[in-house]
């Protein structure tokens, strides 16, 4: 793996990736009125001081050390280990199926997408029994629609595709 | 006075009375573990149902609510890492730990005497503080509105003890989320980006629900198998261990109730914001800081005494001034309307009976709502054992349903899943997400208090400098914030001169 000052590069990825946020954040501040603009280009500005600092803190020189020791001591050193134990793709496809159930959510609706997903992630995901993962898909499609729309009298959103127009 | 306090008391001492206080209870120990509801949603949604009530009978009900609601938002946020309500987010930094270690049950234990206890220290104290509060709440204005903000946000940041860059870091990033929206001092929107539903701001309920329950179902569809690492952790676990827990520290207890009680009463910091100072104070004053956020008990207590003496406290300004301390006792006002009390000085003198009535209700329900959240601790508990292949859909399902169900609107979905993978990788590279929860809280109440502050000094900075409690404030925020470079320095020093020393002998 490539290092860049002692320090694997993949870990100064959070930090260039909320620096890069930070910076487009403060060019938009810019494009406000003075008075509304005041606060957020204040807290722009410290940010970006704040994650160049939490960038030289990584880095395995002197200053960095120094940074680390006053102000971070106790930051996870980023360890491999967590790198092998959960493999990358295995953390994107776990965050992705949750953006996966949200969409569905918004074109099918809630009592459509549920069972769906609950099927999907117990018996395609889980390799549960498949009369089990119909079970639960059922049950808690049932408790959500009992636990809103009866009890809550909170009716569920019914998806884009079967929206009345 | 003390004929007030007992007749509020006589008031609340009738079989239909009562009746209405256990009924509120039980709404609100439901609403409160169900993500994304809450005291605010149960309070609006039985606010039709009161009409036909005696207004007594009404604010026992609503103080059934409110009291049961952190005793059910601390449950979830034990058991699956998913605060019921904002407030709740606190108990998740040391409450989930703890049942991930097979302690649910103590953790449960500890949060509902703590509750309890919280409940109780915080009504004594609105007893006693509740008619001279007209000139304690007088004290502050919008300087000093902003500077207790920026000292809340100094005290969270070095809690993330040992990660203090980090944890500032995290707050930057939140109150530029908090600057989302529509801005009331200079106009216009900001950072919306075109899309309408953000003229509101990032909503603080679906913004937490991502932040901590959708976040902790993504680690454990990674992680796989069960919340608790062994079934046998979980047997042992009783409820009168979380009891002696919290008697054992009596002092976190007294320290958090005394944030939730005096923080409590300031309008505009709100539930959230006292929990997490409670949680932060306790750690800063710990001797094993480093063992909070890993299941330290003490970490599950803080907090959860301070929400329940916070819910008392939030009262005083409520009542005494109509200024409402969050938006459950928003909505609590819109209750009071109805049943013909005006919040405000006059009624302080025209419905004291109804006001102590509502404080009795309000402890008698934590008290209950902690019992009965004591009763079923074992049952609870088990929920920590079940395979995160079927918990996971059932968490997300309605966690992300709750999302919706607050203002029925399925944008708050979205944020919910965004919040959810920012939270994980909060977790993930190790940036804490306590500062991102308390900026976004705080985020517009500075602003606006700072705006109104200049506005009030025609422009200069002298307004900050000019009452005795803001400088005492920006003192204090100064000294917090300056703590972990002298402790580095004196540490290193030590360290230099300790081989020295050892050397001479």
């Amino acid at each position: 793996m490539k290092r860049l000052f002692g320090t694997a590069l993949i870990d100064y990825l959070p930090a260039l990736a909320l620096l890069a946020i930070a910076l487009a954040y403060l060019a938009t501040a810019y494009s406000y009125m003075p008075q509304a603009r005041a606060f957020p280009v204040s807290v722009a500005l410290a940010t970006i001081v704040l994650v160049v600092l939490d960038l030289v803190s990584r880095t395995q020189t002197p200053a960095g050390q120094t940074l680390t020791r006053l102000f971070n001591p106790s930051a996870l050193p980023h360890s491999a280990d967590h790198r092998q134990q959960y493999p990358a793709m295995k953390q994107v496809f776990a965050v992705l199926s949750v953006f996966g159930f949200v969409l569905l959510i918004v074109l099918a609706g809630f009592i459509y997408a549920v069972p769906v997903y609950v099927f999907a992630a117990t018996y395609l995901r889980g390799r549960r029994p498949l009369l089990l993962c119909l079970l639960v898909s059922v049950a808690v499609t049932i408790f959500i629609w009992a636990l809103f729309e009866q009890f809550l009298k909170i009716e569920l959103y019914p998806g884009l595709l079967f929206q009345e127009s | 006075m003390l004929e007030l306090w007992l007749g509020g008391l006589n008031g609340l001492l009738h079989v239909d009375v009562l009746f209405f206080v256990f009924l509120g209870m039980v709404i609100g120990l439901i609403f409160g573990a169900i993500p994304g509801l809450g005291g605010t949603t149960a309070i609006a949604l039985l606010m039709p149902l009161t009409y036909g009530m005696e207004p007594f009978t009404a604010l026992a009900l609503a103080g059934g609510v409110m009291g049961a609601v952190p005793m059910g938002g601390s449950i979830t946020s034990i058991l699956l890492n998913t605060p019921g309500t904002a407030p709740n987010a606190a108990t998740c930094l040391d409450g989930y730990p703890l049942a991930q270690q097979g302690k649910a049950g103590m953790a449960i234990g500890a949060a509902g005497s703590a509750n309890a206890i919280g409940a109780i220290i915080g009504t004594i104290s609105v007893l006693a503080v509740l008619p001279f509060a007209n000139e304690l709440v007088l004290l502050f204005g919008p300087p000093e509105f902003a500077l207790m903000g920026l000292f809340a946000l100094a005290v969270v940041a070095t809690a993330s003890r040992g990660k203090m860059l980090r944890g500032l870091v995290a707050g930057g990033l939140g109150l530029m989320i908090a600057f989302v929206g529509y801005n009331d001092i200079a106009g216009g929107e900001r950072f919306t980006y075109g899309v309408e539903y953000l003229w509101d701001g990032i909503h603080l309920v679906p913004a937490l629900i991502g932040l901590f329950a959708v976040a902790e179902m993504i680690n454990l569809t990674v992680k796989g198998g069960t919340v608790a690492k062994s079934a046998a952790a979980v047997k042992i676990t009783s409820m009168t261990s979380g009891l002696f827990e919290t008697f054992r520290h009596l002092g976190t207890v007294l320290r958090g109730s005394l944030i939730g009680t005096t923080v409590g009463a300031i309008p505009g910091l709100g539930g959230t914001v006292v929990a997490f100072l409670s949680y932060s104070v306790t750690v800063q004053s710990s001797k094993n800081p480093e063992t909070f956020g890993k299941g330290n008990i003490q970490g599950v207590i803080a907090p959860e005494a301070a929400i329940c003496a916070h819910d008392c406290s939030a009262l005083v300004p409520t009542l005494a001034f109509g200024i409402p301390a969050g938006a459950e006792m928003a909505v609590f006002m819109g209750l009071l309307v109805i049943h013909g009390m005006q919040p405000g000085p006059l009624m302080l003198r025209d419905h004291m009976v109804e006001i102590y009535g509502l404080i009795w209700a309000l402890t008698a329900s934590c008290v209950l709502a902690s019992f009965v959240g004591l009763l079923f601790v074992r049952p609870l508990s088990k929920i920590t054992l079940l395979d995160t292949r079927i918990l996971v859909p059932l968490v997300l399902s309605t966690a992300l349903a709750g999302s919706f169900a607050i203002d029925m609107t399925i944008e708050n979905v979205v944020v919910t899943s965004v919040f959810g993978a920012l939270g994980y990788l909060m977790v993930r590279y190790d940036y804490p997400r306590l500062m991102v929860v308390v900026a976004l809280v705080l985020g517009g109440n500075i602003e606006r208090n700072f705006h109104q502050s200049m506005l009030m000094g025609e422009g200069g900075w002298s307004v900050f400098f000019s009452r005795t409690i803001s400088i005492i404030l920006i003192i204090a925020t100064v000294a917090v914030l300056s703590l972990p470079l002298f402790r580095g320095i004196f540490r290193q020093l030590w360290i230099r001169k300790a081989p020295v020393e050892r050397s001479r002998l």
